[in-house]
This record gives structure tokens, C-alpha cells and sequence, in this order.
């Protein structure tokens, strides 16, 4: 028994140990952005911090642009997951609940739409986009992000609106409700947890999106924040410290949606792409 | 009640179908016309008709073909990366254990991250004057004075490390949802019959393993092998395109030469090569369900 009780111990140690060291460029952020910046150049090593300064915080702040690109980062990804949601939510409902002749196909699509990389369509999006007099544009980003995020929430959303028995639509239905009341005074309240995560995995998408913020909002006012938080190690002579603290910034939002709503999205996001 | 429930189909799903014909079609068949065009813009404003010339150029060009091999091999690397890191976790997580609980949340966190703070994090570690972890490699003989990130023959091996460091979270949630799935009547019933814990791993674990496995390279490969943010932001393909990845090409023609064609032409080969992956993927996939 204790033989057993101290490989038990042992395992933990050697798995608690394995993940910090797999984890150590994350924590090591997360200190460095409360060090002044001359213990992050002095004392590197120093997991934790010797002496604790909001300064990195505060500098980040007030550098030229942040607090547009907060605002942008934050109506573009709300934005973004309200309509990729209420979208997703009424193709959700069509293949899960209604029989049609192109079912298939467009079940197959929305798979292949989830299958498209960004870089593939990067040219023609973009150059429509400018066309289009859209660039540097909250609407031409999320736009593009329509593409990013729609296809995995309707992936999932169909899998917790499946879960939901057909007896309750069609009792309703006998009862005079019509299939948009099914939806939203049945199936969505029951899903209602699911939806938020959905939303929220959405809203995570957009925010740390990259590639197509890049191509598209190329002027100081129209940043988001991953942009921002590069413009400023261009600008300045290297500041770590402030950088430190606008990843931390970044990584905070998507961190706690994430762990909050971790329950809803690793079931839906493995069977949805693991069992296709 | 039919037809009317089929119609109602329709409308239901006609949002989503608008937005797939938009944003994801009508671009696809712009860029295959991209690409049959010459469309430079320095030398005109709109695209001229230029037939295959394009795709002549592709063939001929060394420097995207050597983008190419460097791509197959950075997703190799950072998928069999993936894979190890993946299962050693999952094997870890998967003990009955307070602390595995908790654990599986955190090991989220690099998957989690926005790649623009994974880039920039790594930067720093690797930084030749100021990153700890250049300074521990320093100290090991392991590299030089110049960061990993500079050095032409060593920063394909980082950013791979880099890639693969960010990904494994997927793969190991996901193996550890199979491992979870395995009776423990199994591992019982060997143990009975004198099965030491390697040979538990090597007869049960393993083989039960195999498909979620298969699936789960594909779909990570495809990530690699399509990406872009962590190279561009860490080295933007240098130094002297030691990390020019397939993607980052496509970006440069496109946004620093102002090739558009070219960029559309480049675009359309690698969604070809997608139509190839997607098809090994599909027919995976039907194999299991039948199976």
C-alpha cells in the first residue's frame, strides 16, 4: 500500500514537474511582465519576480495606438462571434433537424469550408476586399473571419443540437409552435451553455487572429491588437518589459474564455474534427 | 409536412450557404482566374490575360520548389514533435489523479496563446543578448553567440521546435480522450495473464492508439504545412530563407513584391495539393466508420 502510495506521489511529482517545464516560456512571460525591466535583462533566470511593478502595464497603455487597438480587437471579435453564432445556430438547426435533397452537399460543404487554410485565401480576399473599398475596415476583417469561424460553430452547435431528443420540437410543434419558435424558445435555451461557448471560442478566434488583420488594417487607427503589440517592438528600442506585458494583455481574454468554457469545447472540438 | 419542412431546410441553412458562396467560393474561382492572369501592380491596375505563364513560371521557380521541400519537412518535424510530446502527456494525464485534472486544463495554455505572443515569447527566450534560454543553450556549447533564430542552419530546427511546442495541446487532448476510452478490463485481464506495463503499452495502448493517431497527424499536418503567423513573426523567413515556408512565399509575392498573380498562382497550387490532403483525410475517415 505504501509502495503504492509513493509511486502515486512519484508519478505526480514527475508530471507536475514535465508540465512546468513544458509550460515555462508561458509562466516566464506572465513573470517577466511584472519585473522592472532591470531585472528582465539583469536577472533572467528569476522565475519569479524579486520585486513586483505595474510600470510594463502602464507603459503598454499608454503607447501610441494600444488603446484604439483594444477597441478594434474588441468589436471586431464581438462582432464576429454574434453573427457567426446566430449564422451557425440556423444552419445548425437546418442539419440537424430538417430533411432536404442537398442536406448532404451542404453538410460537405461547411467540412471543406472548415478544411480552407487562411493562406489559400488570403490573394483573392484581400484584393476583392480593396476593391471593395474595404480595408482598414471592422466590417472588411470580419468579413473574412465569417470564413474563419463559421464552419467549426456550426460543426459543433450541430452536435449539441443532435444530443437535443426530436420528441420536444415535434411536441411543440403539435401544440401549434411554429420551427422558428422550436428554435428559439426550445432548442436554444436548452443549448444555452453550449451557444455561449461556442460564442466565446469564436470571439477567441477573431481576437488573436493574425494573418488577415496584417493584410488588411494597415493604418495606425484601424490596428487590432496583435498588430499593435508588433508595431510597438518596431517603434521603440526594444522594451521588453512593455512587450511582456501587451502578450500578457493579449493572452489574458482568450485564457479565461477558455478554461472557463473548456468543458463545451474539447468534447465538441475533437469529435468534430476526429470523427468528422 | 414535407415539403414544407424541406423548404424550411433551406431557409434555415440559406445564411450560412450566402456566406459560403461569398466569402469562400466566389474568392476560390477569383483566384484560379488570378492566376491565369498577369497582374504586377507596379506595371497595371487591373489583371491582363496571361494564360498559363503563370504556372510555367511556378514550375520553373527553384526558389518556390526549395520552399516546398522545406515546408514537407518543417511539418514532419513539427507533427512527429506533436506526437511525442502529445502522448507522453497523455499517458501522464491520463493516471487517476487530483492533480491530472488540473493539469489538462493547463497544458491547453501554448494551444490557447494568440501566435503573436507565442512568437514574440520565443523571440525572447532565443534572443542572442537577453534570452534565458539562449543563454542556457549558450552555456551547453549548444549554439554560438547568435541566437538560434539567426543562425541559417539552425532556425528551421527552432521555429519547427517553436511550431510543434504550440500544437501538441491539441494532440494530446485528443489522445487522451482515446485513452480514456479504453476499458480498464483490458489492462486487467493482461496484467492476470503476466503483461508487464510495457508490454500493456505496447499490445493494448498502442494499437488502440493507431487510428486517432492517423487522424489527428492529417489534420495537424495540414495546420503546419498551411501556416504562417509563427514563422513570419519569428524570422519572416530568414535568415537568407532558411525558414521560407510555402506560406510565408505566398505572402512576400503578394504583399512585398506586389506579384498578385504569381501570389494567386502559388495560392491555387496549394489548394490543389489541399483537394489531395482532404481526400486521404475522407477516405480515412469512411475506413473507420465502416470498420
Amino acid at each position: 500500500m505504501t509502495n503504492k502510495r509513493f509511486k502515486n506521489f512519484a508519478f505526480d511529482a514527475a508530471t507536475i514537474g514535465l508540465v512546468l517545464v513544458y509550460l515555462f516560456p508561458i509562466i516566464w512571460l506572465y513573470s517577466a511582465s511584472l519585473k522592472p525591466t532591470t531585472d528582465i535583462v539583469g536577472a533572467p533566470f528569476d522565475l519569479l519576480p524579486r520585486s513586483v511593478t505595474l510600470s510594463n502595464f502602464t507603459r503598454m497603455w499608454n503607447a501610441v495606438g494600444f488603446q484604439d487597438a483594444l477597441r478594434n480587437s474588441l468589436v471586431v471579435a464581438l462582432a464576429t462571434a454574434v453573427v457567426v453564432t446566430s449564422i451557425a445556430l440556423l444552419a445548425a438547426f437546418s442539419l440537424s433537424r430538417f430533411r432536404y435533397r442537398l442536406q448532404g452537399v451542404f453538410a460537405t460543404t461547411i467540412l471543406a469550408m472548415q478544411m480552407l487554410p487562411g493562406i489559400v485565401m488570403v490573394v483573392p480576399l484581400i484584393v476583392i476586399l480593396r476593391r471593395m473599398n474595404l480595408t482598414d475596415n471592422i466590417l472588411g476583417l470580419m468579413i473574412t473571419y465569417l470564413l474563419l469561424g463559421l464552419p467549426v460553430a456550426v460543426w459543433m452547435l450541430k452536435g449539441y443540437m443532435d444530443e437535443i431528443p426530436p420528441a420536444l420540437d415535434e411536441a411543440a410543434m403539435i401544440d401549434g409552435a411554429t420551427d422558428w419558435q422550436v428554435l428559439t424558445r426550445i432548442i436554444i435555451p436548452l443549448m444555452a451553455p453550449a451557444t455561449v461557448a461556442v460564442a466565446a471560442f469564436t470571439f477567441m478566434l477573431a481576437w488573436g487572429e493574425y494573418l488577415f488583420a496584417l493584410s488588411l488594417m494597415t493604418s495606425t487607427e484601424s490596428k487590432t491588437l496583435p498588430l499593435a503589440l508588433q508595431a510597438a517592438l518596431g517603434r521603440y528600442t526594444i522594451d521588453w518589459g512593455m512587450l511582456t506585458a501587451g502578450g500578457v494583455l493579449i493572452s489574458i481574454p482568450p485564457t479565461i474564455l477558455f478554461i472557463y468554457f473548456q468543458r463545451y469545447l474539447l468534447g465538441g472540438l475533437t469529435s468534430g474534427s476526429v470523427k468528422g | 409536412m414535407g415539403s414544407r419542412r424541406s423548404a424550411a431546410g433551406y431557409l434555415f441553412f440559406a445564411p450560412a450557404l450566402i456566406v459560403f458562396l461569398l466569402v469562400g467560393l466566389y474568392p476560390i474561382l477569383y483566384q484560379i482566374y488570378l492566376s491565369f492572369t498577369d497582374w504586377y501592380l507596379l506595371r497595371s491596375l487591373t489583371p491582363v490575360w496571361y494564360g498559363l505563364d503563370g504556372y510555367k513560371r511556378l514550375l520553373a521557380d527553384t526558389v518556390l520548389w526549395e520552399s516546398f521541400l522545406r515546408t514537407i519537412i518543417w511539418t514532419v518535424g513539427t507533427v512527429a514533435l506533436e506526437f511525442v510530446i502529445g502522448l507522453l502527456f497523455a499517458l501522464l494525464l491520463n493516471r487517476r489523479s487530483r492533480i491530472n485534472a488540473i493539469l489538462s486544463g493547463l497544458i491547453l495554455l501554448p494551444w490557447v496563446a494568440p501566435s503573436i505572443v507565442v512568437a514574440y515569447t520565443w523571440r525572447w527566450l532565443l534572443d542572442g543578448q537577453y534570452g534565458a534560454l539562449h543563454q542556457v543553450l549558450y552555456q551547453f556549447g549548444l549554439v554560438g553567440e547568435r541566437s538560434l533564430l539567426v543562425d541559417p542552419s539552425l532556425a528551421l530546427l527552432a521555429v519547427t521546435a517553436v511550431s510543434a511546442w504550440k500544437g501538441a495541446p491539441f494532440m494530446t487532448i485528443a489522445l487522451l480522450a482515446t485513452l480514456k476510452s479504453i476499458p480498464e478490463e483490458l489492462y486487467e485481464a493482461a496484467a492476470v495473464d503476466g503483461a508487464n506495463l510495457w508490454n500493456q503499452f505496447r499490445f493494448i495502448t498502442f494499437p488502440l492508439l493507431i487510428p486517432v493517431s492517423v487522424v489527428m497527424s492529417l489534420i495537424l499536418g495540414v495546420l503546419a504545412f498551411y501556416s504562417f503567423d509563427l514563422v513570419w513573426i519569428m524570422t519572416k523567413g530568414g535568415p537568407t530563407d532558411a525558414t521560407l515556408l510555402l506560406g510565408v512565399y505566398l505572402f512576400r509575392q503578394f504583399f512585398e513584391r506586389n506579384e498578385l498573380s504569381y501570389a494567386a498562382t502559388i495560392g491555387v497550387a496549394m489548394l490543389l495539393l489541399l483537394l489531395a490532403f482532404s481526400s486521404v483525410y475522407l477516405g480515412l475517415l469512411r475506413k473507420r466508420q465502416t470498420a
